[in-house]
């Protein structure tokens, strides 16, 4: 049964006063949080971007689609993140990809409008596994999968961009890229052939630090394991890679002199896949989406030292797999502080869906408990790979 | 990287499929018309001698066809049953007349084989056009002209190539099947219609339920627009197309009540079959003579058969007796796992009842001079032969997205998981006498369908617990593990008593995309 807008309006206004009050879940300003989606379908449907608002407890309701107006791929790299959020003082925007089209799509977070849209080079493209962001606030860098380029855009008033330039890269075997992660000055990249290298972007155009190398799970494993995944710490100082396994394997790498470091490879032993990681808020608990199978993990991180240590802990299985959804990929959290609360699961399937699963974590022991009304259906995708939330997490 | 190019390759399949319909292969029946059996091509005095011409076009429809022609008395026929006696000579000749224009020609897999090995054919790099065959579920040797898919290369536009070997004395009587098996691009051409039924004579002797009855052999096919893009497929029987909301079913025509004896192929790149005979829709029993071209110990009364990708049935099944009742052969739904494929339930045809006059001519198998014993059989006393090794492997798979790559492995326990390639050395080492038991797990969340060459195994355990039947095999599914508890498995006993199964040979995942993105290794069996 739906609600009448003015019902809907009262209840969402109490909703989010009760949430700024009582669960630190809320924004201070007029701007609500929300859980975002590319809904990246296939040519001959039009791809868009959902808007879940964030309410009491982390529970999400469906705020509206605003159309990308271009068509998307359907499905690619499980870390290759499709999304890019912008949450400076002057802009708040989220720019998506389109696969299909080749172009990304910045909308304002304010209006729900699309600022513009804009296309790297003529043969940029990413049609067969997706276009992967990441940002900061002077630039947006876009990993073209296909043909192993990453385009440089400089982030235009109104949430639009404008192509600076592309690099061409590739991995030690000539991987293309799957995933890339920035804090400050610094872009990782990972390859689908095992390797890695990172990137200096103080200058904005990616410029090789000169450390590719095959990783260490790679290496001992011959091949079967490569890093996808990434994500970096607060002070950048570790370089985190979930990796594409049949295990579940997580590498670190200490990137503190400007160079990735030999990764130290960690066998979780909670999933068969562990191709999407991320950090929490306050870096206590590394995330890991099982990917190719049916539940989410948690390792405790310390990341003073940057390792993994314990037994962690892992859910169990998020409903309606093999039913309605198969893969797991991106993540995302409620709350910017702490262990982010909730977190949530992109869930690909021929109903795609976003899982909710509540985190409690202390005394060195955690559990991951999927909340009663998860998941919520993205009504708009059967492909839904990538995830993220506004306001996004600090680092 | 390696789904990708392929992925990237398929789709140029597909453009240039389209932009070059040459029509080399023979037109295929027209969908809801009386089943028939496709020409058998028979031994005399001790051989068969046939040629082949392999060939390509593509339809009206888009789909790519790959057919074996035979030349009939100016008729073309499409992959004639071939019928052999034990002790019978085989001798195939084989020609590629595979001129596929366009990038995907240039696509080659790398099959450069060990130091002081002699490549056997034409030579050269693989690409999509090359060819070969593999008589698959024959225990005959792994050498160059007999059954090495390792070495054998036939390339087109050259004379061609001339398989030359044995039907072992003791060989089974059953239905066995022939299809090309170039590493890397296997599931193109099978995908196109490159398969046949070979049939060794003789199954009378050991299973005499079948004497005397109208004997029917159906191969079922799985066509994809594009192999390589997950989509709706088509199943086909005796290349006609099964019943579909697209379409009517094939029609098989019996006499009321009438027993037939059918020997059915799972010609199909990764389908898995349940089959099921139903009158206004209710299953009804078959019995169940043979596996794989294996008679069983004794027939069997079943009213579903699985068959998995390159597995046969030869069941008996008896029409209804009214024709107030609808009479369908079906397929179920199988579930092959979350990352599985959808194996969907369809009719593969129709039973319609007809009176004598206009029941189809098909021969009826002969009564038996005299019944054989099974002690005469190849693997014959396996199940008290002492043991020599025991072996664990386990399936695998790996996904970077869900577009690929995705990584198929086959692996022996406490070996590297990787992907084959065509010049690696031999995963497994044994010699000439040896009987081993191996224990096959599933790690992966999608089916698999284990097959080796050269040999059947014996069935011997699942998930643990001994089987009722000790059935010879060649391919034996393994269904997919859900991602907690026990990997399900399978244990079979292997036996390489026969000095004929010395040499280099393969065991891999019968579901034709795995088996060409490596997940398949070799064996080195030493005199």
């Amino acid at each position: 049964m739906r609600m009448s807008l003015t019902g809907w309006l009262l209840r969402s206004s109490a909703l989010l006063l009760w949430v700024y009050i009582s669960n630190g879940f809320g924004l201070a300003g007029g701007t609500p949080q929300y859980v975002l989606t590319n809904d990246d379908v296939p040519p001959f449907f039009t791809s868009g971007v959902t808007f879940f608002t964030v309410g009491a407890g982390g529970a999400l309701t469906l705020k509206e689609q605003v159309s990308t107006e271009a068509s998307g791929t359907g499905g690619g790299f499980f870390a290759t993140s499709r999304l890019a959020v912008l949450d400076s003082a002057s802009a708040q925007c989220v720019y998506a990809s389109n696969a299909g089209a080749g172009d990304i799509v910045g909308i304002d977070i304010s209006t729900l409008q699309i600022g513009g849209t804009a296309s790297g080079s003529s043969t940029d493209t990413g049609i067969s596994n997706g276009i992967g962001l990441v940002m900061n606030p002077q630039y947006l860098y876009a990993s073209f999968t296909d043909v192993n380029t990453i385009g440089t855009f400089q982030v235009q008033p109104g949430c639009s961009l404008t192509f600076v330039n592309d690099v061409s890269v590739g991995g030690l075997q000539g991987g293309f890229i799957t995933s890339m992660a920035i804090n400050g000055s610094t872009l990782v990249a990972t390859y689908g052939d095992g390797s890695i290298e990172s990137f200096n972007i103080s200058s904005g155009t990616p410029v090789s630090n000169g450390d590719k190398q095959n990783s260490t799970a790679y290496l001992s494993s011959q091949g079967a394991t490569y890093p996808n995944g990434i994500d970096i710490t607060k002070d950048g100082h570790y370089v985190i890679f979930g990796d594409t396994s049949t295990d579940s394997v997580v590498e670190i790498s200490d990137i503190s002199g400007g160079k990735l470091s030999p990764t130290v490879s960690y066998t979780t032993g909670h999933t068969i896949n562990s191709s999407n990681v991320m950090l929490s808020p306050d870096e206590t608990l590394l995330y890991i989406s099982d990917s190719q199978g049916d539940r989410i993990s948690a390792a405790f991180f310390d990341a003073s030292t940057g390792t993994l240590s314990g037994k962690g802990c892992a859910s169990g299985r998020l409903k309606n797999y093999d039913t309605d959804w198969t893969y797991t990929a991106s993540l995302g959290l409620a709350s910017t502080t702490g262990t982010g609360s909730v977190l949530y699961v992109a869930e690909f399937g021929n109903t795609s869906s976003i899982a909710m699963v509540q985190v409690s974590s202390s005394g060195g022991k955690c559990t991951l408990t999927e909340m009663a009304k998860s998941p919520v259906t993205d009504t708009y995708s059967s492909w839904l790979l990538s995830i993220t939330t506004f306001p996004p997490r600090p680092f | 990287m390696r789904s990708f190019s392929r992925f990237s390759m398929a789709i140029a399949v597909c453009g240039i499929s389209f932009a070059s319909a040459v029509a080399q292969c023979p037109a295929r029946p027209q969908p809801g018309t009386v089943l028939q059996d496709t020409l058998s091509l028979n031994s005399q005095n001790g051989a068969l001698n046939a040629a082949f011409t392999l060939a390509h076009s593509v339809d009206s429809n888009g789909y790519t066809h790959y057919c074996y022609k035979y030349n009939s008395s100016g008729q073309v026929i499409e992959a004639p049953t071939l019928r052999l006696n034990p002790g019978d000579h085989l001798l195939l000749h084989v020609t590629d007349a595979i001129t596929t224009p366009g990038p995907q020609s240039a696509s080659s897999m790398d099959m450069t084989s060990p130091p002081g090995t002699v490549a056997c054919g034409d030579g050269g790099t693989a690409t999509i056009n090359s060819t070969n065959v593999h008589f698959h579920g024959l225990n005959i040797p792994p050498t160059c002209h007999q059954d090495d898919v390792l070495t054998t290369l036939i390339q087109p536009g050259t004379s061609g190539f001339q398989f030359d070997t044995q039907i072992p004395l003791a060989e089974p009587p059953g239905l066995y099947w022939y299809h090309p098996h170039v590493h890397g691009f296997t599931e193109f051409q099978v995908n196109g219609g490159a398969a046949g039924a070979l049939i060794v004579n003789g199954m009378e002797k050991y299973r005499p339920e079948v004497v005397g009855l109208t004997e029917r052999v159906f191969v079922v096919r799985q066509q994809f627009l594009v192999p390589w893009v997950p989509g709706p497929y088509q199943l086909t029987v005796n290349f006609e197309t099964a019943g579909s909301i697209q379409g009517p079913a094939p029609i098989i025509q019996m006499k009321p009540g009438e027993k037939q004896f059918w020997r059915v192929a799972n010609a199909t790149l990764q389908s898995f079959m349940p089959l099921q005979i139903w009158f206004d829709s209710v299953p009804q029993p078959m019995q169940l003579v043979a596996l794989d071209g294996y008679p069983l110990a004794q027939s069997r009364t079943t009213d579903t058969i699985l068959i998995p990708p390159a597995g046969r049935a030869e069941f008996i099944v008896q029409a209804p007796t009214s024709t107030s009742q609808s009479a369908d052969f079906m397929v179920l739904n199988y579930n092959t796992g979350p990352t599985g494929n959808a194996d969907i339930e369809q009719p593969l045809a129709t039973i319609q009842l007809v009176n004598t006059a206009s029941a189809p001519a098909a021969s009826p198998v002969a009564a038996a001079a005299a019944p054989a014993s099974q002690s005469n059989l190849k693997f014959s006393g396996l199940a008290s032969a002492t043991v020599t090794a025991t072996r664990s492997l386990y399936f695998s798979e790996e996904f970077g997205g869900t577009n690929g790559p995705i990584q198929f492995y086959i692996t022996v326990d406490g070996q590297k998981q990787k992907v084959f390639e065509p010049n690696e050395k031999p995963a497994i080492t044994t010699n000439v006498g040896a009987v081993e038991d191996w224990t096959i797990e599933n790690h992966a969340l999608e089916t698999h369908a284990f097959h080796i060459h050269q040999i059947h195994f014996m069935m011997l355990e699942v998930n643990g617990k001994a089987v009722a039947n000790q059935d010879f095999r060649d391919t034996i599914e393994i269904p997919y593990w859900t991602g907690k508890g026990p990997y399900p498995s399978v244990k079979v006993r292997m036996d390489f008593r026969d000095p004929t199964t010395a040499g280099t040979f393969v065991f891999h995942c019968h579901i034709l995309l795995h088996e060409d993105l490596g997940m398949m290794h070799k064996i080195q069996v030493l005199p």
